[in-house]
């Protein structure tokens, strides 16, 4: 079976602190419940945790949905954007399997990013490694008005900005990328076709603005 | 006695009392007088009475707070998730009880440390895991502690069976399933709408036509519209239809008397030189018809307001005929539906045309696509078999190859053909049984339940001919 890897990364910096991270923990739990109603995407899509602060580190391997477990999460120290990308593209050299003669490999694997602030650490460094792994697609999500949108375009064309980082909007992203993967996962079995941008996404909320 | 003293000495202290050498005899007395005992009795005892409780709810706050997962279950999945006191550094647990547990059809033995089921309903549930800790009287009420528990659904409880709509221009039937006889055999083909298309009342895009011609050739296509393509379902009926038309036409049946011809020439003397016009023979005829379909394609999408594109289709086709030397089997392909031939013993496999695979899904070719009749391969997706008997001629659309055979590199092994010829005869997950044999009367029914096995993340449309 060719699993759909979708990797989030998550910026846990200091300035996450309070709603804004609870926020998270909650729009990843909605997530999942919601993924897991749709028959395609439960049998298919497999889904990481990478988060990002001070350090880099992978919180949930790739995991089917059926077993994910979402783990607690704290946000505290720097923003550590280029560690992520690097820990992302090592993930997806050791997680998802390539198609040889012998198997038939995984889809393309799809990334969201969210972060809240500017990156603290050699986040180019980071992207030229991000920048040779191929993905489906990589969607940014710039939360509120500490974030560059126009360095997050730098990474992908694919980029989202939230006015505020409260859990309203936030929640709205989440359910957003939910149903990016839904219709992902439905895409790739039906049609055995591989969605390439944002363009054959569900049209975002309101309160995601679409970064030209 | 030193320790009483010590004790009030630090009371004292921290009250700001110091009590100096010279009135130390003072104090002496003072902690020996009766009532001052009784009062430093108190004190004493209501510190650990204090200090004690203070434990308990420490130790319960831990308890409470401590981070305790357990698996997730699945409707229908027999469930099994340890839930052991000791991992847990629970030894202090004196009474225990779950409630909601039951409610969610499962169970926890004590015996074997684990909570055993098999869930009925799917949601994130909550179970209350009630527990009382030594030193807390027996008649104290139970802490509650809430454990989550993520109780999957059933994946095969979400496809929803949508019929398609009957009214469409371009529908047809979502589930078709045929017996005949064909040639000196018979054929049995079914060709199902998949679940992926069922769930949003979509259409089969799969199709299939079988037919004995006049001058003793019999044929069969198999054609499966494209996922992406807005009418592809009349795509893959025009490409099947157009092949069987195009072979019962009268110029088609007259230039396959050629064949015939050059096939005696070939048993009588066979050369390299027999070999390539029988070769060219082939690839005349059947380019024609592939060149035909492709036009009467065109001009569908062209009439109807439609690109061609809109009708992508992959289009796979064997034309089969008894001679006193054997069978002659020409074949043609574009898409990634797999044909081939298996021996009279099923010991050889003839792999009749190689499929279209992209190194990542989609990178199928179309019967639709002109560059394919512009490509150097072209030639080589026609092909000339001419073999002693068969015991099976099998085309499959991806939905069957996908779960079935996976990778290319199985098509090739005879292993895997007398795997897929077992699983047919039964040995499936479902014990679905289709007895390949002319006197079985159930078998239409039989193949058509068997067409609906569970494969995990194949829920494409499927199409089976095995002519046998």
């Amino acid at each position: 079976m060719r699993r759909l890897p979708v990797y989030l990364l998550l910026d846990t910096s200091g300035s996450m602190t309070g709603e804004p991270i609870e926020a998270v923990k909650n729009g990843v739990q909605v997530m999942i419940s919601s993924l897991r109603q749709n028959p395609q995407a439960i049998e298919t899509a497999f889904i990481s945790i990478i988060t990002f602060d001070s350090v880099a580190k992978q919180v949930v391997p790739l995991t089917d949905l059926a077993s994910f477990q979402m783990v607690d999460i704290k946000a505290t120290g720097t923003t550590c954007l280029g560690e992520g990308l690097k820990l992302v593209s090592t993930c997806i050299d050791n997680e998802v399997a390539k198609t040889t003669a012998e198997q038939k490999g995984d889809w393309k694997p799809l990334v969201f990013i969210m972060t809240d602030g500017i990156p603290t650490d050699d986040w180019q460094s980071g992207l030229e490694e991000f920048k040779k792994r191929k993905t489906a697609y990589t969607v940014a999500c710039a939360a509120g008005s500490g974030a560059d949108s126009n360095l997050l375009k730098q990474i992908t064309e694919n980029v989202v900005s939230l006015d505020t980082a409260d859990s309203q909007s936030i929640a709205k992203f989440f359910s957003w990328v939910s149903a990016s993967i839904g219709v992902t996962s439905t895409k790739v079995e039906d049609a055995g076709k591989e969605v390439t941008g944002l363009g054959e996404l569900p049209p975002p909320p309101s309160e995601l603005n679409i970064v030209v | 006695m030193s320790d009483v003293k010590q004790l009030i000495t630090q009371l004292f202290k921290s009250n700001n009392i110091n009590v100096p050498a010279k009135r130390m005899n003072l104090f002496d007395k003072f902690l020996q007088d009766e009532q001052n005992i009784a009062a430093i009795n108190t004190i004493t005892q209501n510190q650990d009475w204090l200090m004690t409780k203070w434990k308990l709810k420490d130790r319960i706050a831990e308890i409470m707070q401590q981070p305790v997962r357990i698996l997730n279950a699945s409707v229908g999945k027999s469930y099994e998730a340890k839930f052991d006191f000791e991992k847990f550094g629970w030894k202090d647990i004196t009474a225990y009880e779950f409630t909601g547990l039951e409610e969610a059809g499962l169970l926890y033995d004590e015996k074997t440390k684990q909570i055993t089921g098999n869930p009925t309903q799917s949601g994130d549930i909550k179970i209350a895991f009630k527990f009382k800790v030594e030193g807390q009287p027996g008649d104290a009420p139970y802490n509650e502690k809430i454990i989550a528990l993520i109780i999957n659904p059933d994946p095969k409880s979400l496809w929803k069976n949508l019929e398609s709509d009957k009214n469409d221009p371009y529908w047809k039937e979502d589930n078709v399933t045929e017996f005949a006889p064909i040639g000196d055999r018979h054929i049995l083909v079914a060709s199902k709408r998949g679940r992926a298309h069922a769930n949003i009342a979509s259409f089969r895009e799969d199709d299939f036509a079988f037919k004995d011609l006049e001058n003793g050739w019999s044929i069969v296509v198999v054609g499966d519209g494209a996922g992406s393509a807005k009418i592809s379902r009349k795509g893959s009926v025009i490409a099947c239809n157009g092949i069987v038309d195009y072979f019962q036409e009268k110029p088609s049946i007259e230039s396959l008397l050629e064949f015939d011809e050059l096939l005696q020439k070939h048993k009588a003397h066979t050369s390299e030189d027999t070999l390539k016009k029988l070769n060219h023979c082939v690839y005349n005829n059947l380019s024609k018809a592939v060149f035909q379909v492709h036009k009467q394609l065109e001009e569908f999408a062209t009439k109807e307001g439609f690109q061609l594109k809109d009708l992508n289709s992959t289009l796979v086709f064997t034309l089969f005929k008894k001679y006193d030397i054997g069978y002659a089997l020409l074949s043609f392909g574009v898409g990634d539906c797999p044909m081939a031939a298996l021996n009279k013993d099923v010991s050889e496999v003839i792999n009749l045309n190689w499929i279209d695979v992209g190194e990542f899904g989609g990178g199928t070719r179309f019967i639709t696509m002109p560059e394919i009749f512009k490509n150097e391969k072209f030639a080589t997706r026609f092909n000339f078999k001419l073999i002693d008997d068969f015991s099976y001629l099998i085309l499959m659309s991806d939905g069957i190859y996908d779960s079935k055979f996976v990778v290319e590199s199985n098509l090739p092994n005879i292993k895997k053909w007398q795997e897929f010829l077992k699983d047919l005869d039964g040995k499936n997950e479902d014990n679905i049984q289709v007895k390949l044999s002319i006197d079985n009367r159930d078998i239409v029914e039989q193949f058509s339940k068997w067409m609906d096995f569970w494969s995990i993340g194949n829920h494409d449309d499927r199409t089976l001919a095995i002519v046998f």
